[in-house]
Order: C-alpha cells, then structure tokens, then sequence
C-alpha cells in the first residue's frame, strides 16, 4: 500500500512535465472556485486553476526540496558527528555543546530566521531546511562511532597495524553509512513539511510557483466561501506520501537493525 | 494379577508417568537460503526429577539449539519436529514442541521451565535493581507483597548473593554477580526443570564451581537439570549422566564415572583426550557441516576404528543412560 | 604495599635478560576512582609461555591491554625489547604495534561482521600495504596452519561457529608474524579439542619462531599443562 502511493507519486511527479504541462502564471477569472467534477477532479481556486495540476506540481516541488535538503543536512551532520566521535575529547564536547544550543531553539524560528536573511527561492529553503536538521544526523553518527570505537574488532584493527584512515574507511564508516542513509530518508518526510510550513508562512517559495505550502496558504481565504477543497487536497497529498516515506523506511530500519539481524541468522 | 502388577511396576520405575521430560525424536532444521542446517536430529532424552544430565560436545554441534528448542525460543526459519512431553508435579503435561507460544510464554517459560542465560549482562533488564526484578518475579507467582522481600533476600543468599548487591542495577554489577543474579531469577518460581545454556562461560573457577554446586544442590532438592556446556569439567564435577552430542545427534549417553573413565564412542574418546590434564591433543580433522552431513555415522570420516560398516547409520537406544552410537565402540567402553 | 606486589609479581621474571622482551614496570591503571592495576610488574622473554592468574577483577585483561600496546597505563611504563614505549594504539608506530598480538575471549566481538573470514584473516596485511594476492595466498596458508577449510573463509562470522572463528582470530594474530602473543582466555569458549588444536598451533609457532606467549585462563589444569611459569596477579590496594 505505501510502496504502491509512493510509486505512484514519484512516476506522477517524473511524468508531470510530459503529459500535464503546467503554466504555473496562467489563470481562468470565469471559472473560480469551481466545485470537484469531472473536468477538474478537485475543483478550482480562487484564481481558477486546476487543484489537482497545481497539486502534482506542487508536490514535485516539495519532495524536490525535501530530498535535497536532507541530504544537505546528512552530510552537515554527518561531518560533525563524524569529526566528533573519531577525534574526541575536547573537540567532541565543544561540537556537543554546539549541537545542545541550536537543538534548544525552536527549529521552525531558526528556519524562518535563516530564510529572512535570504532571498525567497528554492535555494534559500533548502538552505534553511538543511542547517536546522543535521542535528539529530551529527548526534547518530557520533554515538555510533562512539559505540564501535570500544569494540574488540577494532582493538584487533589497531594491533594488526592499521591506520587512523584504514580504521575510519574499513572497520568504522562501512558500519555507519547504512545508518545514515536510513536517517536520510527518515529526514525526508521532516523536511517537507518544514518546506511547507514556511511557504504557508509566506516565507518560501515565490507565490505563484505551485508548492503545497503556497497552495494551503492560498486556499485558507477560500475556504470561508465553502471552498474547502483548494486547501484540504493539497493538504491530503502531502499526508498520503510523507506518511508513505515514514512506513517504508521504517520498514527499512527493522530490516537493517543489526540486533534484528542477528537474530534472525541465530 | 501378577503380570499387572508387574507392568505396573515397569511403568513406574522408567515409563512416562515419573519422568518429568521425555523428548522423543526431537529434530530441528534450519532453511537458510537453498541449504538446510541439521542441528539436532532424532534425538531421544528422558529426565527425572533429582536427575542432572549435561550435554557436551564442542560449538556448533546442536547442543544450544537443543535447549532454545525446548523452550520455544528459535527463530522463524527453523522447523522443530518430534515431541518433547514435561510432566511437571503440579499443573498439566504438556508438549513444549506442539503446545504453541501463547501457551509456553503462559505456562511454561519461568514457571516449569527456568532458563539460566548464556550471557547474564544481556538478560538482565537494566532499568530495575536486582531487589525489583526478583520481587516481580516472585509476586507473580504466588508470593505476596509482604513474603517477598524475606524470600528474595533467602535466594539471593542461596546463590551467593550479597543481599545489599541486590539493590543496585545490573550494570552496577561485576559478570560473577549478575550471573548469580540471573540464577536466582531463574531458581525464584522453583520450576521443576532447569536449563542451564553454557552457565559458567566467562567465570572464573571459583564461580564456576558455585553456579555448579548449586545446580547440584536444586537436583538435590527434586528438581531436574538440563546442563548444556563445552566444558567438560563442569559436566563432570555435578552431572549424574552425560550426553555427548557430535554433528547434531548424541552419539553417548552414559553414566558420568563410566563415560569418564572409559569412553565408549570414538568420538568421545578423543574429546576427553583433548583435555589438558590427558593427553592435551585435538581429534583429528574436522566435523562435517550441519549442512551436508555423510548417510553414514557422522564421525566415521576422523575416525580410526571405521570400517564399511560405519557407511549404515549406528543406532543409538531410546532411554536410559546406556547407550552408545557406534558399530565398533572401543573395548572398555562395551564393557562398562 | 610495594612489596610483595614487586615479589609476587617479579619472582623469576627479572632474572630474564632484561634488553629483550616485553615488560611492564610498575604500571598502575585506574578506571574513574577504581584502582584495577597498582605498579603492576610483568616481565615477557622470548620462546617462554607465561601464565597470568588472578581473582575476577584483578587487572588480567587490562594489564594485557597494556602490554598489547592498546592502552597507555596512568603511571609506569611498558619496555619493548629493553626500550621504553610511549603512548599506546596510533601514536606508535604500526611497525612496533605488529610484533604484539591479543587473542581475546570472543572471537565474535572481536572480528568485523561484515568481513569474509579471509577478509578476516588477511586485513593486517592490507592494512600495512602488502598485495591484495599476497596477502590472500599468506591468509590461506596460515588458513590451513589453524584448520580453517577454505570453504569456511568465504563465509562471514555470523555463519561459522565460535570455535571456527577463533581459529580465523589465531591465523589473524599470527599474519605478522609477531614476537609476543597475549592470549586474553582466548580458548574460554571453546570445547576441548579446539582448544588443544590451537594451543599446539600456538606452542609450534612459538618453537619456530621464539616467540613468548602470555596466558591468561581461569582453568587449572590448562594453566598447568601449557604454562612454563606462571605469575599471580593480587587484587589491587585499595579496592
């Protein structure tokens, strides 16, 4: 079922541009906040335009955002945790404290603070996404190393002659990767909503560009007129397929638990 | 009249009335890809209460699996044929093969069957002091609020247990002293049957010999011990009988004294031999893979008294601990 | 308290040459405020098997910690071959690192999972820069010398038993050649004939090569059998 609206989504998303080419400026001021029918299977807004269409774009959008800022915020985090748990020591705490502070703020203000500094564009919300989210990434990484520095198996890496860089490469990163590579896509469905949340604060993308966030914005002042669908739609798009992504990784997650694993193999 | 008392009479002394676990033809395979792991095969067992038999033999030869498949406790690839009836004194017989989960985790695991862990450090819930789990324990199975702190602190010193170490966590504690904490929850619900999966791996000879000594005393006591170990000193200083398992079946079921002193399976032969207060020398070559095990006697390949006849399956008797596997057991051994 | 700490320990070991061996001299190690070795003296000559024993609790794995080169002791100071060695894992260099080898107690914990057992056996080698063919044909030689059959090396840990494992350990600490091997209740685990197999691959390599052997058991009997002298470690003052 998620594998299915996931699927779904992103071949909609790939094959938008081909077979539903949209004009993303064009309005239709004779058939505002049309009703679902036929000829438009969720209704109009208030300037016109097809919710379904702008719903596709807008969601090509977010999950473009999404996925790019995740991975900016996975290998921000992942160098800190990284840097953290393999040197250590003092470096460690001060990169700690860092990470303890920013998690202190209220992320959503931090990104609305960064986006301000910024011009609105696709850019300056990836950015924004992408340097509030590595935190938990930085931390994971970290505990991780951590936990497998004091493991025999590297004891014997060391005796047997290997380097810093052989232990990192060989023994520490190969163990590390598959889990930042879950956290990744975990991160996915966050940064979406983050991307929505600030274009419904007007502070993402330019307006007229179809995104979910613009597009919740925009139908908030219809839905006092009974236009319920120009908000709900876009908004029920984007719970189906961020819940889609949170049921496969996570289906994931259980599949490359290595305690789970280990259980299966006896 | 006569002749029935005289049934009777057998029945009672060896039949399944008294024995409190009689495993019959018990086999477990495992499917792992296109390959099937034989890791117990054909195995017939029957223990009394007061009885302490030790399974031996060296890693990978089924013993561990033995034990998790009696309680239950394999993962989801494996496929456990055979029967495993307990009858413990109190409470109904069951078939710890065919009864279902629902029922082991209820009735069985804790209550008639205690497990006493391989790793104690693992199976210890670290959010609860050592007091609180063996207080739970003991609640839930008849004690009351009021009895249990007086019955936790008498177990914790039956297994050598400062009854001030029972308030820390089980962090807190060195790997002899969660060990004996893991026992005494184990030992907590008295169950009739105790496992015991490798109890002493990582002990020092001291604890060794006191988690052991306090099997014994629970056999002692009318319980029955399955002790499963790699440890041949172990299985020697408390074990009535031994059984020595070779590639997934018990090739030697005797006596302890009698298998110790004169070995009849080749196998276990070289196995005491490999000792280091003997002659400290390892059997020759390798045992076979679980995978692709020979039709004949699976020892026959590094055996030196092997003929053609080793090329048919040896038998092995169902009951009692008489029995050896073997077409050509050395001389001393069919003696005894 | 010096003193008979210096006795039980030193006994006949300082009578050794002194410029070659491994030693250690009035090492003390604490963990936070639990003292677990007090100038602690452990002297390792070449060609002999030196048994370490000693209650739960006692040091023995940290002092082969020490000694392996793998922890650097709060005071005292380890010498090897008569020189003294400073700091410990990468501030030495992998040269000295490589004539010391550690066989610990469970060779699961102690290998990579995702590694092929000859992965395994053949990653030191990779690690200081030989061939990827030299090392293989050296791990599969030293393969053979523990009774690894070659289609064990192509499986990962989790599909071999803990006694196969070790023997993969054994060829591992071997790959070096090394001067000194510190078995850690390397054979703790394992049934009887895997231990008197590995513990005659120890014994003949250590006559082919003179080696020293350090060895650290709970059992007796071993201690006794395989031991040309052995030492007892006292709890540490103050614990």
């Amino acid at each position: 079922m998620a594998a299915a609206v996931l699927t779904t989504a992103i071949a909609a998303c790939l094959l938008a541009p081909l077979l539903w080419p949209l004009d993303q400026s064009a309005v239709d001021l004779a058939g505002t906040r049309l009703a679902p029918s036929w000829a438009h299977l969720a209704g109009t807004d208030e300037l016109g335009r097809d919710v379904a269409h702008r719903s596709l774009y807008g969601l090509r959008v977010s999950l473009l955002v999404g996925a790019v800022a995740a991975l900016v915020a996975t290998v921000i985090g992942g160098l800190v945790g990284a840097v953290a748990g393999t040197v250590g020591g003092r470096v460690d705490r001060v990169l700690m404290r860092i990470v303890d502070t920013i998690a202190a703020l209220p992320h959503l203000l931090l990104g609305i603070f960064i986006v301000a500094m910024l011009r609105p564009s696709l850019g300056a919300v990836i950015l924004s996404i992408g340097l509030t989210h590595w935190l938990s990434t930085a931390r994971i990484v970290r505990s991780e190393l951590l936990s497998l520095r004091t493991r025999p198996f590297i004891d014997a890496a060391v005796s047997g002659g290997a380097s810093r860089i052989r232990v990192l490469t060989r023994h520490l990163l190969p163990h590390v990767l598959p889990r930042l590579a879950l956290a990744t896509t975990l991160m996915v469905p966050h940064a979406v909503w983050h991307e929505t949340a600030l274009s419904f604060l007007g502070l993402g993308l330019p307006p007229h560009l179809a995104s979910i966030g613009n597009m919740i914005n925009d139908g908030q002042r219809s839905l006092l007129t009974g236009a319920w669908w120009s908000s709900i739609v876009p908004g029920l798009v984007l719970v189906a397929v961020t819940l889609a992504l949170a049921v496969l990784t996570d289906r994931w997650r259980d599949r490359l638990d290595p305690r789970v694993r280990a259980e299966l193999n006896l | 009249m006569t002749t029935t008392v005289l049934s009777a009479t057998t029945v009672t002394v060896d039949g399944p009335q008294h024995a409190l676990l009689k495993v019959e033809g018990l086999s477990v395979r495992f499917r792992l890809g296109d390959a099937t792991v034989h890791a117990v095969t054909d195995l017939h067992l029957t223990l009394h209460p007061g009885e302490l038999l030790a399974v031996v033999g060296e890693s990978g030869c089924g013993k561990s699996v033995l034990a998790h498949a009696l309680l239950g406790l394999l993962p989801g690839n494996a496929v456990v044929t055979g029967r495993a009836h307990l009858r413990p004194p109190t409470g109904d017989p069951v078939d710890l093969v065919g009864c279902g989960e629902r029922h082991l985790a209820r009735a069985v695991r804790g209550r008639a069957v205690g497990l006493v862990p391989q790793s104690p450090a693992t199976a210890l819930t670290p959010v609860r002091t050592g007091r609180r789990l063996l207080e739970e324990t003991l609640r839930a199975h008849g004690h009351t609020r009021r009895d249990a702190p007086v019955v936790a602190d008498r177990i914790a010193a039956d297994v050598g247990l400062d009854p001030n170490d029972l308030d820390r966590y089980p962090h807190e504690l060195s790997g002899g002293m969660a060990q004996r904490l893991a026992t005494a929850l184990a030992l907590a619900p008295d169950p009739p049957l105790l496992l015991a999966d490798e109890p002493t791996t990582g002990l020092d000879r001291p604890l060794v010999d006191h988690t052991l000594d306090l099997l014994r005393r629970r056999c002692d006591g009318g319980a029955a011990v399955l002790l499963i170990t790699h440890d041949l000193a172990a299985a020697r200083r408390v074990a009535d009988t031994v059984a020595v398992m070779y590639a997934s079946r018990i090739v030697e079921h005797r006596p302890t004294a009698a298998l110790f002193d004169a070995p009849a399976h080749p196998y276990t032969a070289g196995l005491l031999d490999a000792l280091p207060d003997r002659a400290f020398r390892p059997v020759a070559g390798h045992p076979p893979m679980l995978t692709d095990l020979p039709a004949g006697c699976a020892f026959a390949p590094r055996c030196d008294r092997a003929t053609d006849t080793c090329h048919t399956p040896p038998a092995l008797g169902r009951d009692g601990a008489g029995r050896v596997a073997c077409h050509h057991p050395t001389s001393t051994g069919a003696r005894a | 308290m010096t003193a008979p700490t210096t006795q039980t320990m030193g006994g006949t070991g300082s009578s050794a040459v002194p410029s070659a061996g491994l030693a250690a001299h009035q090492v003390s190690l604490s963990f936070g405020r639990q003292s677990v070795l007090d100038r602690v003296d452990l002297h390792l000559a070449p060609g002999e098997t030196v048994g370490l024993r000693g209650p739960s609790g006692s040091g023995k794995s940290t002092l082969a910690r020490v000694l392996g080169l793998l922890h650097t002791p709060d005071a005292g100071h380890v010498t090897f071959d008569g020189r003294p060695v400073v700091g410990a894992r990468h501030r030495l260099p992998a040269a000295i690192r490589t004539r010391v080898a550690i066989l610990f107690q469970s060779p699961r914990a102690a290998t990579d999972p995702r590694l092929s057992l000859a992965d395994i056996v053949a990653e030191p080698l990779r690690a200081t820069g030989t061939g990827k063919d030299e090392a293989r044909a050296q791990a599969a030689e030293l393969a053979e010398l523990v009774g690894l059959t070659p289609d064990l090396l192509t499986r990962r840990p989790h599909a071999v038993s803990d006694g196969q494992l070790q023997r993969a350990c054994l060829a591992r600490a071997l790959v070096h050649r090394p001067a000194y091997l510190l078995c850690d209740e390397a054979t703790a685990m394992l049934d009887a004939s895997t231990q008197a197999h590995l513990a005659g691959v120890i014994t003949d390599y250590q006559r082919q090569h003179h080696a020293a052997v350090l060895l650290i058991t709970h059992d007796p009997a071993l201690m006794t059998r395989w031991a040309t002298r052995v030492v007892d470690l006292p709890p540490p003052a103050g614990s």
